[in-house]
This record gives structure tokens, C-alpha cells and sequence, in this order.
């Protein structure tokens, strides 16, 4: 089946993109907490899971969530020089670079995954950035009916 | 509970009063949770966080023997340590709890939309009924503390805080980067809203610190190292002249940093002329009759203030705030200073003196005719230098007029800022800074002097932009945290660490060159096997990411327990409830 007649199949208006979203606790899990008591209100489809560190993050677990069908992956942790463990979050960073030509290299849009750095304070940046993967993703349409 | 029982899941579902219940369908997230695998037990509950609902958990446990307890409501970031108690209380290892954010996380953020705010939150609900059936009882660990606390800065904050500790009788390290103690206030010639001088408040402090047996007083100091954990801190201190570096064992911190006045280039000709100064800057200057002006040495006679210079500029990172201490501080200074000058003039977007007594300096103020003028946040005064002479333009807004003024002096009301080198203090001390570059607290209104690194306490301006009385009484609770640490001797410490199974290590060194704290290291075996030394453990898990023989358990982190949360959202089984 081609891009283009999975996309006619699957992509109704009620379509909605499953991302998960890998939060680090120190700083974008807290970025997240304050978009809530901010009411700042972005769109519902992110679920996020709660890491020590963005270090945490093995390549293996986005590789699980796309192959699991997840449309979209979201990796959101400190500012480099801001990691609460001094430097996890450059070790993403590093085997972020890595993980994209994998991706790429199994022939999935590299625009379904996104590192993105949200401090305790930003809020509004963790907000635009779910937001902005959401966006991405749906315009992409599902995951699962490229493979097939 | 053994490994192999089946675990005996309970789920609570909070209300939060309206606050979750009034976006989330609750009870049906509840009636949804019955159904997921290993959950015996499922309810709704109005405030899971009060007496009553921790007393529901409690006898749930009993009743119907729970092994894993889930209660879905507010951040972990705010009621973990609740939760994880009051699972202890009813006789589980509190590794054994997993919260569930439904309100900061699902209802305050996708108010319009319930039904996919209930969707989402039945998500996370399976999510964690997976994710618990994996979780394991920790051993929890003890450790004692050490007496002695380490105080970085020795302003008006760092002097408190030395002295309550050492009054208490623990000893104290203080140390700071200048060569004197004293801090931004010794400099100072008016004080509010006392009319002392900055010396005259802090001196007597100094005294004491310097002479007191429990205080000993690093000065142009700093800390160039920093390793340990609660309660066993290890600081080595570099000092000027001293060719030696000192390492000394601490249990508890204080970071009373403080703040450096901004020097507002680009702002109303700061910088074109020497006769318009920063407050701090006119504080500096020696205290006599006259006010004599830095250009000519000539007194000046007629003087003006700016306010909310480089504060309370939204979308300006860094100047966002409010500075707390300038409406104040410039009421405090035009009073004592119209009785020297023929005119003096405020200009303000907005005037809050709001402490104790700071009411009285504002209307002190004007019964001696400062002329206070508002300005629009939007239309800020014109100020040009021509020729050594400086005039303002500006809009009064209440009289809303054009009006102008050729002060011989012009005083900007600058803000706070972090000092130059907050973020080698931030790294240092792993804490996390807020939009405006002061340090974190753990929790704005519960925890405002704790951080997040824990036996790291803030107090003073390091926090927030704030005047010297508040600062003061930061330090002392600040001490006051410090001290009962101290005082119990003992403290636990998580045990979510990492550990390496030597017998799928490959020996390939990348955990070692992956810690961030050096806490893992080769032993002696042939081939050399990784050791994870847990007490410098900080429990990132960066090792176990990156570990490519699958080798390394991040306790409470694992792999299988990340996975099981992705497996359950996307794939969940049949009976899991899913679709």
C-alpha cells in the first residue's frame, strides 16, 4: 500500500496521533507541572513518561514506542549546562544524532521524533513543543499504516 | 512479598475537588481501572491527600492484602513523599507506591476537552498499573549525618544563617569570594526602614561570626568541588594566597549566594553621563552633608529617580521580575535626601512599598514634597546628555501631560540580578535556576528554602530578588533546616541506584566514562568488571542507558518498568481493559 492511499484510509477526522513523551523529573516533567498550574492548555495526545534524567533514555525505548505504534516520540529534558546530574542530558543529545539516521534509515520520517529543552520554568516552550510535535505528526498521518 | 507472588494492585482516583473531577470523568476512570490486569481493588475519592483519604489507603491495604498501591491525582513532584508515608504506614516498602499526575498533567492543561482529558487519563492509569506490577521493595538506607554545615556567601544572609547554626552548636563553614564579609549591604549608606547604615546592621554580625569558636571564615574563597550526597557532603575550598586547597566534610548546605546590582547599559544614558548612577551605586557614595555630584564634585540640587529599571519587562529574559526592594528603597532615599537638595523628583510605573513600616517612608516622602510622577510601562521617560546636562522628557500619566526636568543627578532604581557566576554555582550545587536566574526552591509555596538536591537549602536573594529584612528571616529558617538535619544525626537517602550484573559485563568502560559523579569504576578481576559505588550513586541512570550489554538495573527505573508503560499504552492486551 502506498504513502498516499494509507493516508486516504486512515486519516479521518477522527484520527488522533498517540506520541509518548519521555520527560526528565528535574526539569521538563516540572515544565510540565507548571503548564497545568498555568492553565496553559495544549492539545491532550502526549503521554508522558516520567525519567530521572534524559541521560535515562535508552535509544532502545523510542525504537519500542514507534515499532509499538506510537505516531510520535517526544524527548524533553534540561537545558545543556542546566542537567540536574551535571551532563545526562548531553549524553542524549549525543545519541540523539545517532538515533535520527536510524530512524531515517528504516524509512520512518525522522519529524516523528523531537529532543527538545524545557526548563522548570518554560512552561510555555514544553506546551509549544508538544504542540509543534502534534502538529508534525498529524500532518505525517499514523505510523502504523505506513508499515503495512 | 516475594518475587514471584502476584501482585495485588490498588488504584485511587482523586477529585481533587473540582479541580480534576470537574474536567475527568473520576469515577469512570476508576470503574476502567478495575479492569487492568492485577488491580483488585479500584475507587474514587474527593481529596486522596487529607486525612480521610490517606486513612482509605491505609485500610485498603488490609483489606484486601494490596502489594502495589497507585494513586492518581496531583504531581509526584508534590505528594510523593505523602503517599510514599502513608504506604509505609499501612505496612509496604514505599517503592511500592506510583502516582498518577491527573490535574497538572490531564485537567489544568485540556480544560475544553473531558473526553479526551478522561481518555488520557485512563491512559496514564494503565500506564502505572503496568508499571507497578513491575516495581520492587527497596531496602531503605540510613546514613548519619555530618554535624557541620557549609555556608556559601557571607552577605547579610550567609552571616544569619552562620550564626543560628552556631548558636545551635553545629559547626559552620563559611565561605566567601570577597575579601570581606558583609555582602551588596555593608556598601550601603540607607537602610529601610531603619535609618541605619548598611555597616551599622551587618557589623555587629561580622563581629560575631568572625569570633565565634563553632565558625570558621573562608575569605576570598570559593568552592571548586563538590561531591557527596544528604547529610555527607564533601567541599573542597580554594583560597587566594593559599597554596593549598582545603577539603572539608559537611552534612548540610546553605547557598546564600545573594545578587549583583545591574548595571543598566542602553538604559535612560546610564553610562553618558557619571551623574546618572544605579541606586546601589548612590548608596556607595560616603555619607555627608551634602550631596555632591560625581561629575564636578559640585552638591547637586536637583535630583530625580527612575524606577523598574531593567525589572518588570515582560518577554525580556532575566527582567521579568519584580526587584521588591526599589519602591522602597527610593522612597527611603529621595526623604533623606530632600532635606540636602531644592527639588527631587520620583519617576514610577507603579509604587508598592509593601512591608512593614514601608508605607510610612512613601508618605514620609511626600509630607516633604518629592514629587512622585507616573509614567506609562509602555512609554518610558526620554533621557538625553548634552553637554554634560541632563534632561527627561516624559508623559505623566494622571495629569497626562508632557512634562521635563534637568536634574543634576539622576538615580536609576535597577534590579536585582543573579551574581556573574550563578551558573558555576548552579552546576555546582546541581541546582535548577527560574526564568529570572535565581535558584529554585523545591516547592514555591511549601518548600520555598529546601531545593531539590536534598541537604541543599537557599536563602536570601539566591532565591528571589528581595530586601535585606526578608533575606534575614530566610536565613534563619534556612538554619532552621539545616540544623534539625543536623540535629536527627541520621538521615535516609533513596535507594534508587544502579548495579551491574558482573556477569553480563563486557568490560567495555562506556558506564564509567557515562557517570557523571564517578561512581562507577573497573575492580581488579580479570577481565575487569564495573562496579557501581553506591553511595555516589545520584541515580540518573545515564549508566544503564547507555550500557550496550544490557548489564546495568537502575533500581526503580528499570528497563522492563519504562517499557511496560509504553507497552501499555500502545499495545495493551485484551483483558488489560484496552481496546
Amino acid at each position: 500500500m502506498t504513502q498516499a492511499t494509507t493516508k486516504t484510509t486512515t486519516t479521518g477526522n477522527d484520527w488522533e496521533p498517540k506520541i509518548v513523551a519521555f520527560c526528565c523529573n528535574w526539569c521538563s516533567y516540572a515544565g510540565a507541572d507548571l503548564a497545568g498550574t498555568s492553565r496553559i492548555q495544549y492539545p491532550p495526545n502526549a503521554r508522558i513518561i516520567r525519567v530521572n534524567c534524559t541521560g535515562r533514555i535508552d535509544p532502545d525505548f523510542i525504537l519500542a514506542a514507534l515499532e509499538m505504534g506510537a505516531d510520535g516520540v517526544l524527548v524533553s529534558g534540561c537545558h545543556p549546562g542546566d542537567c540536574h546530574y551535571t551532563s545526562g542530558n548531553l549524553k542524549m543529545q549525543a545519541r540523539w544524532a545517532l538515533l535520527r539516521k536510524a530512524i531515517e534509515q528504516a524509512g520512518i520520517d525522522p519529524r516523528r521524533i523531537r529532543l527538545q529543552w524545557a526548563s522548570a520554568s518554560e512552561a510555555q516552550i514544553f506546551a509549544d513543543g508538544v504542540t509543534l510535535l502534534i502538529d508534525q505528526v498529524k500532518k505525517l498521518g499514523p505510523l502504523r499504516g505506513q508499515w503495512r | 512479598m516475594t518475587e514471584n507472588e502476584t501482585p495485588r494492585i490498588g488504584v485511587f482516583v482523586c477529585h481533587c475537588g473540582h479541580n480534576i473531577a470537574g474536567t475527568v470523568d473520576v469515577v469512570r476512570v476508576a470503574k476502567e481501572a478495575e479492569k487492568f490486569p492485577n488491580v483488585v481493588f479500584s475507587t474514587d475519592e474527593m481529596f486522596m491527600c487529607a486525612d480521610s483519604g490517606q486513612e482509605l489507603i491505609r485500610t485498603k491495604i488490609k483489606e484486601h492484602d494490596l502489594t502495589r498501591i497507585i494513586v492518581a491525582s496531583c504531581s509526584p513532584r508534590m505528594h510523593e513523599p505523602t503517599f510514599r508515608r502513608v504506604v509505609e504506614e499501612g505496612g509496604l516498602n514505599r517503592y511500592v507506591f506510583e502516582q498518577v499526575n491527573l490535574r497538572e498533567h490531564v485537567s489544568w492543561c485540556h480544560m475544553h476537552e473531558p473526553e479526551a482529558a478522561t481518555e488520557k487519563a485512563i491512559d496514564l492509569v494503565r500506564m502505572a498499573v503496568a508499571r507497578a506490577a513491575k516495581l520492587e521493595p527497596l531496602p531503605i538506607k540510613r546514613v548519619k549525618v555530618i554535624p557541620r554545615t557549609l555556608v556559601v556567601g557571607g552577605g547579610i544572609a550567609g552571616l544569619r544563617a552562620s550564626l543560628d547554626i552556631a548558636d545551635r552548636g553545629f559547626e559552620v563553614v563559611l565561605v566567601e569570594k570577597q575579601d570581606k564579609l558583609g555582602g551588596n549591604v555593608i556598601k550601603w549608606t540607607h537602610m529601610f526602614p531603619s535609618d541605619r547604615t548598611g555597616t551599622e546592621v551587618v557589623e555587629p554580625l561580622i563581629e560575631r561570626v568572625e569570633s565565634h569558636s563553632n565558625i570558621k571564615v573562608y575569605k576570598s574563597s570559593r568552592v571548586i568541588d563538590f561531591e557527596g550526597y544528604i547529610g555527607n557532603f564533601e567541599v573542597t575550598i580554594e583560597s587566594q594566597g593559599r597554596k593549598k586547597n582545603e577539603t572539608v566534610e559537611v552534612g548540610a548546605v546553605i547557598v546564600a549566594t545573594g545578587f549583583e546590582a545591574f548595571k543598566p547599559k542602553g538604559y535612560y544614558g546610564y553610562g553618558e553621563s557619571p551623574d546618572i548612577v544605579t541606586l546601589d551605586e548612590l548608596q556607595a557614595m560616603p555619607r555627608q552633608d551634602l550631596l555632591l555630584r560625581p561629575s564636578d564634585g559640585k552638591p547637586a540640587k536637583k535630583i530625580a529617580f527612575i524606577g523598574c529599571v531593567g525589572s518588570r519587562e515582560p518577554g525580556k529574559k532575566g527582567h521579568e521580575h519584580c526587584s521588591r526592594y526599589c519602591c522602597s528603597a527610593v522612597a527611603k532615599a529621595a526623604a533623606d535626601l530632600r532635606d540636602r537638595v531644592d527639588e527631587a523628583l520620583v519617576l514610577y510605573q507603579d509604587v508598592r512599598t509593601y512591608g512593614r513600616g514601608h508605607e510610612d517612608i512613601h508618605r514620609l516622602a511626600r509630607q516633604k514634597r518629592v514629587i512622585f510622577s507616573k509614567f506609562e510601562p509602555d512609554e518610558k521617560p526620554e533621557v538625553t546628555v548634552t553637554d554634560g546636562k541632563i534632561k527627561m522628557r516624559w508623559r505623566d500619566v494622571l495629569a497626562d501631560d508632557q512634562l521635563a526636568f534637568e536634574p543634576d543627578l539622576l538615580i536609576l532604581a535597577s534590579a536585582m540580578i543573579p551574581p556573574s557566576d550563578v551558573e558555576e554555582t548552579a552546576t555546582m550545587f546541581s541546582l535548577t535556576r527560574s526564568g529570572d536566574g535565581f535558584f529554585n526552591p523545591e516547592h514555591i509555596k511549601l518548600a520555598p528554602l529546601t531545593t531539590h538536591t536534598a541537604g541543599i537549602m537557599i536563602a536570601g536573594v539566591a532565591q528571589a530578588a528581595k530586601n535585606a529584612s526578608e533575606s534575614v528571616i530566610d536565613a534563619s529558617g534556612a538554619a532552621a533546616k539545616a540544623a534539625s538535619l543536623l540535629a536527627r544525626g541520621e538521615v535516609e537517602i533513596e535507594s534508587t541506584v544502579s548495579r551491574v550484573d558482573p556477569d553480563l559485563c563486557s568490560s567495555c568502560h562506556t558506564c564509567v566514562a557515562a557517570c557523571p559523579y564517578g561512581a562507577i569504576s573497573m575492580d581488579d578481576s580479570d577481565p575487569p568488571i564495573a562496579v557501581v559505588t553506591e553511595a555516589k550513586c545520584h541515580g540518573c541512570g545515564t549508566c544503564a542507558a547507555g550500557c550496550p550489554s544490557g548489564a546495568i538495573t537502575m533500581f526503580h527505573s528499570t528497563d522492563e518498568q519504562i517499557l511496560s508503560m509504553v507497552e501499555a499504552l500502545l499495545v495493551p492486551s485484551p483483558i488489560s481493559g484496552g481496546e
